[in-house]
């Protein structure tokens, strides 16, 4: 499902999005700050504490959308599937927090020719883990074809 | 909507429609599957609507024909300040002042980024917006 390029990407230092949706149908868009590929179609995503939106649609096994682009090339995908599980962040995912967060603003910094200091104002004060089971996987690079299902692939 | 309503306007954070960092959008399906995806331009066109491009994000597009509600987040390229945008969509313009504003914006984004092949203005959609709060960080809350 998880194609080894879309795990490569994710597992590295890239723009990550999560769109969520409550019951009553009000999508909710925030940050992912961390995915580690934990099989062919599971993830775990880490996600600002302070999202109370997203994780009140999380919670209970709500759909979720995750999208993924190099920052350099804009080469993206975007997954689709369903909560499995929402926790607090354990040490190790601190760290793998901490390590994006420094890997991103290795790329930031120098592409936006901005002070660091400014950049880091987006990081969250801390995240909460989501494990996803991952349903489906589409090309999402700008252009054309963004849309087109990569996995399944279609009979 | 009202100054009660919303203690934070548009105008308070124009220098995130200036369409230096990219914005993203999250829709939901009427069966409610989620979609997100970045945006090149977001334009406020008063202080209850802003204006959105379409250029080719077709499941966006279907999306909001089923379920006209979308959560947009927007980044002050000045601060690196995030901002939350609750919209409800209103109209789509093809022609006109507003459209023709946009599409200036699009090119200009598409020459700077070479992408003047791909990035090619299909609509200018309205939308009222619903809420804005400032996305808390550790900045924020510091």
């Amino acid at each position: 499902m998880i194609e080894p390029q879309v795990a490569e990407q994710l597992e590295s230092p890239c723009s990550l999005l999560v769109g969520t949706v409550a019951p009553d149908g009000l999508p909710d868009a925030t940050r992912g700050w961390g995915v580690d590929v934990l099989g062919p179609d599971r993830l775990r995503v880490l996600i600002a504490a302070d999202a109370p939106r997203t994780l009140a649609n999380l919670s209970g096994g709500g759909r979720v959308a995750l999208t993924t682009t190099n920052f350099r090339t804009m080469v993206s995908w975007q997954l689709k599937g369903r909560a499995l599980l929402l926790e607090a962040a354990s040490a190790a995912d601190r760290i793998y927090f901490d390590e994006f967060c420094a890997g991103c603003l290795g790329i930031l910094v120098p592409l936006h020719e901005t002070a660091e200091e400014r950049i880091s104002r987006m990081i969250p004060a801390g995240v909460v883990a989501c494990e996803m089971l991952v349903e489906q996987v589409f090309d999402q690079t700008p252009g054309p074809d963004a849309g087109a299902r990569v996995a399944p692939v279609e009979a | 909507m009202s100054d009660d309503e919303r203690s934070l306007r548009l105008s308070d954070i124009a220098g995130c429609f200036e369409g230096i960092i990219p914005a993203e959008i999250a829709t939901a399906s009427a069966d409610g599957i989620p979609n997100v995806t970045h945006l090149s331009r977001v334009d406020m066109l008063d202080d209850d609507r802003v204006v959105l491009s379409n250029q080719f994000f077709s499941k966006t597009t279907r999306n909001l024909a089923e379920n006209p509600q979308a959560c947009v987040v927007v980044i002050d390229p000045a601060t690196y300040d995030s901002f939350k945008l609750v919209l409800q969509y209103e109209r789509t313009e093809r022609r006109g002042p507003i459209f023709e504003r946009l599409r200036r914006d699009i090119d200009a984004v598409a020459a700077l980024t070479g992408m003047e092949g791909v990035f090619k203005l299909r609509s200018a959609d309205v939308y009222r917006v619903i809420e804005l709060e400032q996305i808390h960080t550790k900045a924020t809350d510091g």
